[in-house]
């Protein structure tokens, strides 16, 4: 019957829908962990909306509070602010500069030492698995609460990410500037200087804006723990439940983050 | 005399001056000054780095110490097991808290792609997803987790979900945008409905991306949920802020690791995921680095 139909005229000029391709199992088994891990992972953490539904006005209270920043406060801690930036500021210098010297060492590229290629990924992945946080109460327990420990722990965190990102790049260089310093007998530092770098410094520059920003995000965190600027007010005043005080310091940070984002994005204009 | 030189200056072409670097020059003494200004006003008080070297070596023995103790022993083995069930529970947040950003991200993504909604949505939703975006998911924390839910993982997972809408939502949006419009033609002139087209011209297309997208948040927010947990929303941040408070070090030590084994396994093994996925649908591995930037 089949046969007949597929061969007839008629059969030729409207072809038979092709069947739909069966699911891979890889994928049916894929989706059935993910359901399951979903599953035992709410159940582990109690995972409800339903205080939502019933303790919304408990939040609403603090909403409320949030609803009524306490603008004059911004300025009364003028000093924090401009810690914060120069945190960020000290950190992103130091950072993508010992990150630049990793990212070097972290690529087979620039690297001609297997074993010191291998040991570099490795602290890197590390460096890179720690949460800023824990950089931060290490280096208070260290060098006690204050600005500084904020920097060590953002300069850390930074030389993860630059290396990284940095590395990342190397990868993709392109190989006939350092087929041709090879070829003049360049040293390994002197073919990483000028045949590498010039390829990945608009690169380069672009992630140390990132870095820079993040650095800025992350001044809550890193104040919260105890590593100075803006993030500490915030933590004293959320302990003291301040919430208008909160509340003004947060629309201004997103008023800082913004700003920033629009420096950087006009200086990447101009260097990338 | 003459002809020689002529010969060697013919063959030789003269070399260029070298570029001015006056420029160049001004940009290096700015960023001194800017560092330099910054290091001043940064009220560090450097002279405790040295506190480095004196109290540093003195805790990395200490947590040395706890580390190579037999972990079968007391209390080792206890500090072992507390590390691990809190870091466990540190990725059932993340995970629970992606998945729920993920869910929400996708009618925001819809809704903020200019090939999908009309102009006035678009700029609404961007609005929304970039405010989202600015605000750290500790203020969410805060607003969410006191009042509402109470202190515990479901806080933090709800924080994180929030948290998550803006930029997933944002990327989401970004991969519509740069759909090929074939498939979309198609649907259209075969008489498809506006959820056929969505669904089968639109989603299809993104969804490789857009799963990568949601495993890199899932790797970036078992670290934020470390930072939830030192204000009271559990899991291993919790752990840490009370252990580096009372400077229990052989026990920071041993739960150090744990951070560190966990958070390299959870990564490779999502990592492994994402690239399976975005080198299966064909599309060019530029998407992984243009995420990295982007979360």
């Amino acid at each position: 019957m089949t046969v007949t139909s597929t061969t007839s005229p008629h059969g030729a000029s409207a072809p038979v829908r092709p069947k739909k391709p069966a699911p891979s199992p890889l994928l049916i088994g894929g989706l059935v962990l993910a359901a399951i891990f979903t599953w035992w992972a709410a159940r582990e953490i109690e995972f409800t909306l339903g205080d939502l539904f019933t303790n919304f006005a408990n939040g609403w209270v603090v909403i409320q509070q949030f609803l009524e920043p306490n603008w004059s406060f911004i300025w009364r801690v003028w000093d924090a602010w401009v810690e914060t930036i120069s945190i960020s500021i000290v950190a992103t210098c130091v950072g993508v500069l010992a990150g630049l010297v990793f990212a070097f060492m972290a690529s087979r590229v620039t690297n001609r030492s297997g074993w010191l290629y291998r040991a570099t990924k490795i602290f890197l992945s590390i460096v890179r698995s720690l949460p800023d946080i824990a950089y931060v109460l290490i280096f208070v327990a260290l060098v006690g609460v204050g600005a500084l420990a904020g920097i060590l722990a953002l300069i850390i965190f930074n030389i993860g990410i630059a290396a990284k990102l940095t590395a990342e790049t190397i990868d993709a260089v392109e190989a006939g500037p350092i087929e041709a310093a090879d070829a003049a007998g360049a040293s390994t530092v002197g073919r990483s200087r000028w045949a590498v770098m010039p390829q990945i410094l608009p690169n380069y520059l672009s992630y140390c804006l990132y870095i820079f920003e993040l650095n800025i995000r992350s001044s809550v965190v890193i104040g919260i723990a105890g590593g100075g600027g803006i993030g500490q007010v915030l933590g004293v005043q959320f302990a003291r439940f301040q919430y208008e005080n909160v509340a003004a310091i947060t629309v201004a940070l997103f008023v800082v983050v913004l700003l920033i984002d629009q420096l950087s994005q006009f200086l990447r204009r101009r260097v990338v | 005399m003459t002809s020689p030189a002529t010969a060697s200056a013919r063959s030789t072409t003269p070399r260029p001056p070298e570029p001015s670097k006056t420029k160049e020059t001004l940009v290096w003494i700015g960023l001194l000054v800017l560092f330099g200004g910054a290091v001043v006003l940064s009220n560090a008080r450097w002279s405790e780095i040295s506190g480095i070297f004196t109290d540093g070596w003195r805790y990395l023995q200490l947590m040395a110490e706890g580390l190579f103790q037999n972990p079968f022993s007391e209390p080792y083995s206890e500090y072992w097991t507390l590390a691990f069930d809190r870091m466990l529970e540190s990725v059932y947040m993340a995970w629970v808290g992606t998945l729920l950003g993920a869910v929400l991200s996708i009618p925001m993504g819809f809704l903020a792609a200019r090939n999908v909604s009309g102009p006035v949505t678009v700029q609404v939703t961007r609005i929304v997803l970039n405010a989202i975006r600015a605000v750290p998911e500790l203020v969410f924390a805060i607003i969410l987790m006191l009042p509402i839910f109470g202190f515990g993982p479901v806080a933090g997972a709800i924080a994180l979900g929030v948290g998550a809408i803006g930029t997933l939502g944002k990327l989401t949006a970004e991969a519509l945008e740069g759909i090929d419009p074939g498939p979309v033609e198609a649907a259209k002139a075969s008489g498809a409905g506006r959820f056929s087209i969505l669904r089968w011209a639109y989603w299809s297309q993104v969804l490789p991306e857009v799963i990568a997208f949601w495993l890199y948040r899932f790797e970036i927010n078992i670290r934020a949920s470390a930072v939830l947990g030192v204000i009271g929303a559990g899991g291993i941040g919790s752990l840490l802020g009370q252990l580096f408070s009372r400077r229990e070090w052989e026990q920071i030590g041993i739960t150090l690791v744990v951070i560190i084994v966990v958070t390299i396994l959870v990564d490779s093994i999502s990592g492994g995921i994402r690239h399976h996925i975005i080198s299966g649908s064909g599309q060019k591995v530029t998407t992984e680095e243009k995420v990295e930037a982007t979360l």
